[in-house]
Order: structure tokens, then C-alpha cells, then sequence
């Protein structure tokens, strides 16, 4: 959708209405029909506003929300206009068209004065509004339906599919509303599967009206659109209706509660819910064998049911989707609608897009090259047209990523099934907590994820979850609970396999090391360090090898998976609390924002967010770090590696050598190298499978200049330096 | 319209639609009580809607209830469209022709 | 035959964008400045879906619905009222005339879009 053109006639019509507007401020005092005038300020304010929303420009919505709102006080007498409200609102006039001329000459994001202006005039605004403005709630959420019996118990339905009840209230056709495109529209989020239309609902023709609506449907619905989708579908007609929307694998007892809850006979409604493919006919006569069992129970419950209220849309939350925390409601909110907006979503071709990225690529190697030669003449209007297209690539660098970046949750969201198969097949009863799912990451790294987070998940299931007595006999709830979660950190994407069983037994992983010949006996170990021995090569704790996993293969290639993604996984376990496998990855596989260094005639690439400080190696500490691998950094141990030796760079080092410290997972170290050279983008290419064991270095990047340099791999490093450090500490002691 | 075997024939053009229900209805049902079999071709409808829909199912059931016999014939795509979505493509017994890649 | 819409606001910013977005999609649109304007322009053809704005000079949308439910082309026309979160009055008072779908102001394309689509695909 171009919105170029509407974007010039927005500009256009607010100066119009702005002008308009003072007009009528500066008149109202002498005005025949003040209150036309008043009419016209509002509308300015209200107009400007709804088109500003049209282009997302927020800040505008902002601005002009409160002022409609004063307006709106005026123009219902409930404030009088005076000359200080005039004179407030031509100022605000004024805002509004410094932030529409701000927005013709590109800049997205005001100076900060202008914003410091604007929060001042929000400010005076608010004094009009008092203390009993307040901000009217959204409409509140549809109630859940709580009164369901416990004790009916029952299984759950088989179908992956959710059940959607619609009865159309009898207006609904002479307001426009016509139940078919509600159905049209459902087929444009899902797939109708199977679908029952009611037609005994229409009268005799005697008593037939034929602009009233007689139709109810029950659908089998095939979507993977979640239920504030599958809800909204039905918004306009929610007050005319009712709908019964129930999740995939909904409760026997709760279909047999919409079967109560209908109008139709229930052998009819029933039937109709099997030939919709809903249910299968023994599932049917499960629920009505549960209904008599309840009618014997409390006679008087049956038949006269209540109906529910009309207009009221009743979902059903069938044990899948348990109602989820609080906290998380509100994130998860973000998804929904995201997930609400999925029809809107254009589908690029995979390899449209990553050819787009590798353009991306060479322009920003095109790019540097242009600057690096634009800084060698000293034209200075040739070095700010190529700062101006430096900055610019930046950007396009930046939203050709973004296209790629897809959120998690679809990833996480595929665990319920298997969680749920998984804990049948165990035996176990396992719930699975979801968070984070919002959190972005590289497609690329989404598609890899898949396997090693479905090893950690079933590992967790088989050997982390205790059985339910076992558990029990511990104090803790019979239900294990498996947690996926995923958040940013500085750069990185860490994702969260935890689950609250045994936790790991560290004597039990040392006594297998030992002997394996993994570690010697002497070595003195962490416990972290231990944790992590489950990783290496051929290990495996479980004492009896299930189906699932525990074969010994497994977390090893867990983690081989991750480091070839440029990856690292942790692990935290508390003995008897359970243990969390951290997974921490970069967010993109392509471009990365990198510093810059040199060691003798060669260049290295640092990624940038990993870089802490850079400083000076000082005479004094260089004499000293001759002896032993670790400086003084402002009285703290900072291991460090030098470069050159690292990687055998001929020559000695220069007069001058710097220190880059760099983190990454909780870990600093220090790299020695000669010369600091600045910030860059580094393109990303792979290095050839023959470099493909070289430790230290993740990839490579071609410079402005031509020049290739290699990208350090900067957790290996650290790793080395710590090591060598603790080595050395060890062979003093 | 009425020929001698007490048959009748009815065709059905443009919208059935709630702004066209009440001409709609009074087109199906006047002829009803005259003939013992009445054909509706549907070839020329252009729109259906829920409203449109139940005359239809109003009308089979009606003559059924008189012992009468009311076929729908010629289904317009905007009519197989309709019966496809609601699942009733089969409901009213009787043969219907899929227009091939309409 | 693609669906007719008719879109009635007074922001020509507002008609334009809209029109750009239901075009895309593959629906007709006709506009209309206001509520006299668009009254003017109900001449009997078929109209599948009204988009009024509510606040309007000349014509409010509002009086709007009412006059265009008396004419018989249009009493079912269904209409999607564009409604201020602030107008919760103005919301009911449309509904009384006969439009029972709503999107609130501000809104983006793509949520007048998915509105649309609820009641016709194009």
C-alpha cells in the first residue's frame, strides 16, 4: 500500500484545518455562532487526529486526543471558553504544524525541545480536563463462564479443532448483518472442516418472517488463530447472538454444557455436532451418558436450565489453554493481536527475502569502501553525502534484518502438542508454561532451533520430571511443570528450558566423568562446570535408557547445534527444585555491528555488543603481564589473551599495545591487540568447512578496503583466557 | 408458466437477497397450491443470501408438507456458493452441477 | 463484480487512505464528503457496505443512517460507523440507527480492512 501521495494530502488538509481553526479562535470572541466555531475547532483537532492514526504517526494521535478532549468539554458546556484557552489553543495550533513540518523534512523522532514543548502544552491542557478525566476502560473482557461442575470430570474430545456455535439472534439480516460472511470471513483465518446448518428454527410459513434471521450453524474449525481472533470474527454480531466458541481438545463435560445450553433438543444438537465432524458418535454418547448420570444426580438441574444472556459470547477455556498468570495475560495480549493482524501479512518467498539480505550485504561493503575513500580526499560535501548514505544503509540494513526477525512463540507453541504426547506416553501429568513468546529472532535461527530445543524438552520431560508418587513423596504438586521462556540480552536471544524436577545429581555426573575418563579425579570442579559435563561427547545419567531419550546421544549434539549457530547453552539445576538449560543465541546469522581491530598487518572484527571498554595496556602493566596472563582492571582480574601469540602474527608487537575488553554471558576478558580502528558493519560470510575447526574464530567479513578479516569468536576466547588464567593460578598454588 | 402434466416452471433472476425477500417469497409460493411439481431454475441468480436461503428451505419444506414436489435446478455459482458454505449442497435432494474452475 | 463501498468523511486524508486500502483489496469505492453529499449520491445502485464518519458538517453520519435506511435500495445496507473511543454516546446512537458495526478513530488501514472483510469479502 503506497501512502506516499495521501501522506502530501494529510499535510495539505491540517494546514487547511490548522488554519481554519486559528480563524475561528481568533473570531469566536466577535462571532454570530460561537458555537459553529467551537464545532470547527473539534473538528479540526478530531480530524487531524484520525488521519495522523492513519499513518501511525502516534505522537500527533497524542498531542491532538487531548486537545479533541478539552474540545469536547466546550462543545458540551462543561467548560466555557476564555482568552486563556484561546491563547492555549492557538499555541497548540502552532505544535501541531512544527510537528507537521518536522515530519515534511524527514525527522520522524522531534528534537527534544520541540517534545519538551509539547508535554508542557499536554500539561496546560490537562488542568481543562480536571481530576475526572479519566481515561474511559476498554470494553471489558467477555466473562468466563465459571459455573462448571468438577465432579462430571469426563475426557477430553480428540479433534484439534476448535467448535464454534453461532446462533443468530433474529435481526441480524434487517441490520445488515448476514451470517454467511461471518462464515466467508472464518475461511479467511482457518478452514471450515465440517459444518452443520439448523435450519428447524424456521417457522411455518404462516409465521415466518422473511426479513428475520432463523439460522444457527455448529462448525468444525480448522485455524491456528487463537481465540481473541476467532472471537473478534463475530465482534459486530456478538450483541445479536450467541456464540459458544470452544478450544481444540475441549472437556467432554463442556460440549455436553453447550448441548445443555441450546435451544435445540439435545439428541438433534448432538448429532449435529458429529456430523460436523466435532466429535466422534462415541464421544457423543459419553456426554449424554454423563448427562443422565448428572439429570439422576440433581433432577431439578436439568430441563430448565437458565439460558445464558444473549449477546454474551461464552469461550469455553478447555484445559489446554488453563488460564495463564496475570503478568503474562498482558504480553500475551500483543500476540494475539499480532496474531489477529497474520491475514494482513504478505508471504515473501524465503529466498526473496535472503537475496535481499545478501544485497543488503555487499552494500554495506560497497558502502564502507565509499567511505573509506571519501575520507581520503578532503572534499568535504563528498564526505557528508557519504556519511548521509552510510547512515541511510544503515537503516536499510536494519529493516532488511527486521524483515527476517519472526517472534518465538510460534516455535514454543508447537511444544503443547508435543508436551502433552510426550507426558501420556511417560505417564507423567506435565504442564507446560509459555513466556517470552513474543521475543524476535533470524528466521535462520528459528528453523535450527527446532530439534535441539525438542531434545532439551523431552530430556526435561523424561529424566528432569519425577514420577507423580515420587514427587509427591518430595512435597511437590503431583504436576510437573515444564517452562519455556525467551527474552533479549544485550544482543543476544536467551531462551529457557526449565522444569521443576530432581534437579541433576552432581556426585552421580562426576562419579560417570570420572569414570568415563571425561575428567581425572584430582580435578577440582564447579558445580556449574560439572552441570556442564552432561554436554560433553557420550554421556548419559539416566539409570535405566528409555524410548525417548538418554541414549547418550543427545545433549552433546544439543549442544554442537547451538555453537554452530554461534551460540552457548548454561545450565542451572538445584537439587530436587529442577534445572533450567539456558540457550543463549546471536539474534542474526548475517550482519552484525562489529569493532574493529588490528594485530600486525592483519584486521579482526569483535562483535560490537560484546565489546565493554577498550584501554590502554600501560608500560608498567605490560612488564608485569609478561609473566602472567591477567591485568589489574581498576583492582579486579582481568584474564586476557594477546592476539598475536593467539594467532601466531609474525613480527613484534608495536610500542603501543591496547587492551579490548570484551563479555559475554556474565564473563570478561581482556584482548590484547596493537591497534584500535573503530566501529564497522561486518557482513557475515561462513568460513570454508576447511577452517571449519579453527577455534577462536566464527566467521569472516570483507572490508572497505577489499580486505578480508576474520571474526572472532569471542565466548571461546574467554573461555581460554579464563582457563589459561585459572591453569596458571593452579600451577603457582 | 403451468402446463398440463400440473407442473410449473419458475425462474429466479438477480438478487435473492433480504431486499428482494417479499418478491422472492410471493414468486415461490403463488404458484404452490396450482401445481403438483415446480421447477425453480436458479441459473440466473446472482446473489444469495441467509435470508434467500431460508425461502428456499421454506418452500421445499412447505411442498413437501403438501405432498407436492419443489426442485431447484441450474445453480447459479453464487448459489453453490452459498450450499458449499452452509454445508447444505446436498439438503435439498436434488442434482447439482459444480462448474468446472468457475 | 467487484462489491461497491461508499465512504463518507469529511477528511479527504481519511477518504483517500481508506480508498487507497479497500482498493487494493479489490472493492469498489465511492465518496462522499459528508452526509448531504453522500445522500446525493444514493441513486438506486447497489451499495454492499456504508462507511460514515459521525461528526460531519452539513450532514452529521448519524442523521446520515437514518435517511439513507428510509430509502428500500438501502434499509439492509449494512454500515460500519466510525466512532471516537470518547463517543461512547454517539456509538449507541448510531446503533439505534441501524449501524451495528463500528471502528474506532484513530485507526490504521489495515484495521478498517479487517472490519470490511467481517461483513463482505470483496
Amino acid at each position: 500500500m503506497n501512502l506516499d501521495n495521501a501522506l502530501q494530502t494529510f499535510f495539505v488538509e491540517s494546514h487547511e484545518l490548522l488554519q481554519a481553526m486559528e480563524d475561528a479562535l481568533l473570531d469566536i470572541e466577535h462571532s454570530d455562532d460561537p458555537v459553529e466555531s467551537v464545532n470547527a475547532i473539534f473538528r479540526a483537532a478530531h480530524t487531524i487526529k484520525g488521519s495522523a492514526g492513519l499513518f501511525g504517526l502516534d505522537g500527533i494521535v497524542a498531542f491532538t486526543h487531548v486537545m479533541e478532549s478539552v474540545l469536547d468539554k466546550v462543545r458540551g458546556n462543561d467548560l466555557a471558553i476564555d482568552d486563556g484557552m484561546v491563547a492555549l489553543l492557538l499555541s497548540c495550533g502552532d505544535h501541531i504544524k512544527v510537528l507537521l513540518n518536522s515530519l515534511v523534512d524527514g525527522q520522524e523522532q522531534s528534537d527534544p525541545a520541540v517534545f519538551a514543548e509539547g508535554a508542557v502544552l499536554i500539561e496546560r491542557l490537562s488542568k481543562y480536563l480536571g481530576a475526572s478525566e479519566n481515561q474511559i476502560e476498554p470494553a471489558t473482557l467477555p466473562q468466563q463462564h465459571e459455573t462448571r461442575v468438577e465432579a462430571m470430570g469426563g475426557g477430553f474430545v480428540e479433534t484439534d479443532n476448535w467448535h464454534i456455535s453461532l446462533h443468530f439472534g433474529r435481526s441480524v439480516l434487517r441490520n445488515g448483518m448476514d451470517p454467511l460472511s461471518f462464515l466467508r470471513y472464518l475461511g479467511t483465518m482457518g478452514r471450515i472442516v465440517g459444518i452443520s446448518t439448523l435450519l428447524d428454527a424456521i417457522p411455518p410459513a404462516a409465521e415466518m418472517d422473511h426479513e428475520s434471521c432463523y439460522l444457527s450453524f455448529e462448525i468444525n474449525f480448522q485455524s491456528d488463530a487463537d481465540k481473541a481472533a476467532i472471537e473478534g470474527a463475530f465482534e459486530f454480531v456478538r450483541d445479536d447472538c450467541v456464540i459458544h466458541i470452544l478450544p481444540p481438545r475441549s472437556r467432554i463435560a463442556d460440549f455436553l454444557e453447550l448441548i445443555q445450553n441450546l435451544p435445540e433438543e439435545d439428541m438433534r444438537l448432538g448429532d449435529m455436532l458429529v456430523r460436523c465432524g466435532t466429535l466422534t458418535q462415541k464421544e457423543l454418547e459419553e456426554a449424554l451418558a454423563l448427562q443422565s448420570a448428572g439429570a439422576s444426580g440433581n433432577a431439578p438441574e436439568s430441563g430448565e436450565e437458565p439460558k445464558r444472556p444473549i449477546g454474551e459470547i461464552v469461550v469455553e477455556a478447555g484445559m489446554v489453554q488453563a488460564p495463564v498468570v496475570e503478568a503474562a495475560l498482558e504480553k500475551q495480549k500483543h500476540i494475539k493481536e499480532a496474531k489477529g493482524q497474520e491475514n494482513r501479512v504478505i508471504r515473501v518467498d524465503a529466498e526473496k527475502l535472503d537475496n535481499l539480505i545478501n544485497l543488503v550485504g555487499e552494500l554495506v561493503i560497497a558502502g564502507a569502501s565509499a567511505s573509506l575513500l571519501s575520507h581520503r580526499s578532503v572534499d568535504v560535501p563528498l564526505q557528508e553525502a557519504t556519511s548521509n548514505i552510510s547512515r541511510l544503509v544503515e537503516e536499510i540494513r536494519d529493516s532488511a534484518l527486521q524483515l527476517r526477525m519472526v517472534q518465538i512463540g510460534e516455535t514454543f507453541r508447537r511444544f503443547n502438542r508435543v508436551v502433552r504426547d510426550v507426558s501420556r506416553e511417560l505417564g507423567k501429568d506435565i504442564e507446560l508454561l509459555i513466556s517470552g513468546a513474543e521475543t524476535e529472532l533470524d528466521k535462520t535461527v528459528v528453523e535450527k532451533i527446532g530439534d535441539p530445543l525438542m531434545h532439551l524438552v523431552r530430556n526435561a520431560m523424561d529424566h528432569g520430571i519425577e514420577s507423580a508418587e515420587l514427587r509427591q513423596s518430595r512435597g511437590k504438586p503431583a504436576k510437573g511443570t515444564l517452562r519455556l521462556n525467551a527474552y533479549h540480552e544485550s544482543g543476544s536471544i536467551v531462551i529457557e528450558v526449565g522444569d521443576d524436577g530432581g534437579g541433576l545429581n552432581r556426585e552421580r555426573i562426576l562419579k560417570k566423568a570420572i569414570d568415563k575418563g571425561l575428567v581425572s579425579p584430582t580435578q577440582n570442579l564447579s558445580d556449574q562446570e560439572i552441570y556442564m559435563l552432561i554436554f560433553e561427547a557420550g554421556f548419559s545419567t539416566a539409570e535405566q535408557v528409555s524410548n525417548l531419550s538418554g541414549r547418550g546421544v543427545g545433549m552433546d549434539v544439543v549442544r554442537r547445534n547451538i555453537e554452530a549457530l554461534r551460540g552457548t547453552c548454561e545450565l542451572d539445576s538445584q537439587e530436587g527444585q529442577g534445572s533450567t538449560v539456558r540457550i543463549r543465541l546471536p539474534l542474526t546469522l548475517a550482519i552484525i555491528d562489529g569493532f574493529q581491530i588490528g594485530v600486525g598487518s592483519a584486521s579482526y572484527v569483535v562483535p560490537l555488543d560484546m565489546v565493554k571498554e577498550c584501554l590502554e595496556l600501560s608500560s608498567e602493566e605490560r612488564q608485569k603481564a609478561k609473566d602472567h596472563h591477567y591485568i589489574n582492571l581498576r583492582g579486579e582480574v582481568l584474564p586476557f589473551v594477546r592476539l598475536r601469540e593467539r594467532f601466531s602474527e609474525k613480527g613484534q608487537a608495536g610500542p603501543r599495545e591496547n587492551v579490548v575488553v570484551v563479555q559475554y554471558g556474565g564473563q570478561k576478558a581482556g584482548l590484547v591487540v596493537d591497534e584500535l580502528m573503530g566501529e564497522l558493519q561486518a557482513v557475515i560470510k561462513p568460513l570454508g568447512c576447511l577452517f571449519g575447526n579453527l577455534k577462536g574464530v566464527s566467521g569472516s567479513t570483507i572490508l572497505g578496503n577489499g580486505e578480508v578479516a576474520l571474526i572472532l569468536d569471542v565466548p571461546s576466547l574467554i573461555q581460554q583466557a579464563v582457563n589459561a588464567d585459572t591453569q596458571m593460578a593452579l600451577s603457582q598454588a | 408458466m403451468e402446463n398440463q402434466s400440473g407442473s410449473c416452471q419458475l425462474r429466479l433472476e438477480g438478487e435473492m437477497t433480504i431486499f428482494t425477500a417479499a418478491d422472492i417469497r410471493e414468486r415461490l409460493f403463488a404458484p404452490l397450491p396450482h401445481c403438483q411439481q415446480m421447477d425453480v431454475d436458479l441459473s440466473q441468480v446472482s446473489e444469495l443470501d441467509s435470508a434467500g436461503l431460508q425461502l428456499m428451505v421454506l418452500a421445499k419444506r412447505e411442498a413437501t408438507a403438501m405432498g407436492k414436489d419443489i426442485r431447484f435446478a441450474g445453480h447459479s455459482p453464487a448459489v453453490l456458493d452459498v450450499l458449499e458454505i452452509c454445508g447444505l449442497t446436498g439438503y435439498f435432494g436434488d442434482p447439482v452441477v459444480m462448474a468446472k474452475g468457475d | 463484480m467487484a462489491k461497491s463501498i461508499l465512504i463518507v468523511d469529511d477528511s479527504v486524508t481519511l477518504r483517500q487512505v481508506v480508498s487507497i486500502a479497500l482498493k487494493g483489496a479489490g472493492y469498489d469505492v465511492i465518496e462522499a464528503c459528508d452526509g448531504k453529499d453522500a445522500l446525493g449520491k444514493l441513486n438506486g445502485q447497489k451499495i454492499h457496505l456504508i462507511v460514515s464518519d459521525v461528526n460531519m458538517p452539513n450532514m452529521d453520519g448519524i442523521t446520515f443512517v437514518q435517511e439513507a435506511k428510509k430509502l428500500p435500495a438501502y434499509k439492509f445496507t449494512p454500515v460500519i460507523m466510525l466512532t471516537t473511543e470518547a463517543g461512547e454516546d454517539k456509538k449507541s446512537a448510531g446503533q439505534a440507527a441501524g449501524a451495528k458495526a463500528w471502528v474506532v478513530k484513530p485507526f490504521k488501514p489495515e484495521q478498517m480492512l479487517t472490519a470490511v472483510s467481517k461483513l463482505i469479502l470483496p
